[in-house]
């Protein structure tokens, strides 16, 4: 017993010295204590937007990006036109120099998930405002409520 | 009971597990500014200690992965991935409860499967077993390797 919490606190150790470590390269630091994780607040992280004025601006202006948040096969069942897909959960991959740059490039960016439920797409705001980005629009309602104002879906595959 | 204590068993469900734990860590490990908006979608902990949890967190998996892998110090290793896969188990389990649907953070490309809470509940189960039999259950000193 004594060997197991021996061998525990040796990886713990190595854990607390590696960890530190690394959290001193400024590429990649992160606040000891909190700093920055106030949850997204509608205003500064984001901005709610309604479908009706969504499609208006998908329409009348040249370069809105649409990201939508939900599952692969859900985004290949049916999607905002020309929306494109990302993965919370992926972002180090997704998020490249060439994608951030066309979306600072954007006229608008919106947001959107599945539902009245948006806590992953107010995340995913926050985190697109911390890469320097103006607050992103989020979708009240997500594809529910496009669908219910009637608007058009695109079927494929995601991109 | 002796079928938990052999050492070809322990190999095996070292090397998966460990698999498991370095695949996660990799991509935290890269960048762990995405973890800690993660971490806070749960809604469990205060903000102060998240951003602690994203640093040390991804390490933790990664030398726990590679003990389980290597067999080196396995036993604690198993104690910390037990430890782990609880404190996942409870967080996932607690969303699960609120009815809410949390991206996991589990693996970085595994994005279909945040959205169904009580399956990541139900697939860390066979992990935690897997833990705890390696540090429930050390094999024998005169184990047969087969």
């Amino acid at each position: 017993m004594r060997g197991l919490l021996r061998d525990a606190a040796t990886i713990l150790a190595a854990v607390l010295l590696l960890g530190t470590a690394s959290n001193l390269i400024p590429a990649r630091h992160l606040a000891w204590w909190g700093k920055g994780t106030e949850p997204p607040a509608a205003g500064k992280d984001f901005q709610l937007l309604d479908a009706g004025s969504a499609d208006s601006m998908r329409t009348s202006l040249p370069r809105v990006v649409f990201l939508d948040t939900r599952a692969a096969a859900e985004f290949v069942a049916g999607h905002v036109p020309g929306a494109t897909a990302i993965s919370y959960t992926d972002l180090p991959r997704q998020l490249t120099a060439a994608r951030l740059t066309e979306l600072r490039n954007a006229d608008a960016v919106v947001v959107y998930g599945a539902s009245e439920e948006t806590d992953i797409e107010q995340l995913l705001a926050q985190e697109l405002r911390r890469r320097g980005m103006p607050p992103p629009y989020v979708l009240a309602g997500g594809v529910s409520a496009w669908i219910g104002a009637g608007l058009p879906l695109e079927r494929g595959d995601a991109r | 009971m002796s079928l938990l204590r052999t050492r070809w068993l322990h190999w095996v469900l070292g090397i998966a597990l460990g698999g498991v734990f370095l695949y996660a860590a990799w991509s935290k490990l890269l960048d762990p500014r995405p973890l800690v908006t993660i971490i806070w979608g749960y809604r469990i902990l205060p903000a102060g200690p998240i951003d602690l949890m994203a640093i040390y967190m991804p390490w933790l998996e990664l030398l726990v992965g590679v003990c389980l892998l290597t067999g080196f110090k396995r036993r604690a290793a198993a104690f910390w991935a037990a430890a782990l896969l609880v404190m996942f188990e409870l967080a996932l389990g607690v969303n699960a409860l609120r009815g809410v649907n949390v991206a996991c953070g589990c693996f970085s490309a595994s994005a279909e499967e945040t959205h169904n809470a009580w399956f990541l509940v139900l697939r860390d189960l066979p992990m935690l077993a897997a833990a705890l039999v390696m540090l429930l259950c050390p094999p024998r000193r005169d184990a047969p390797n087969s």
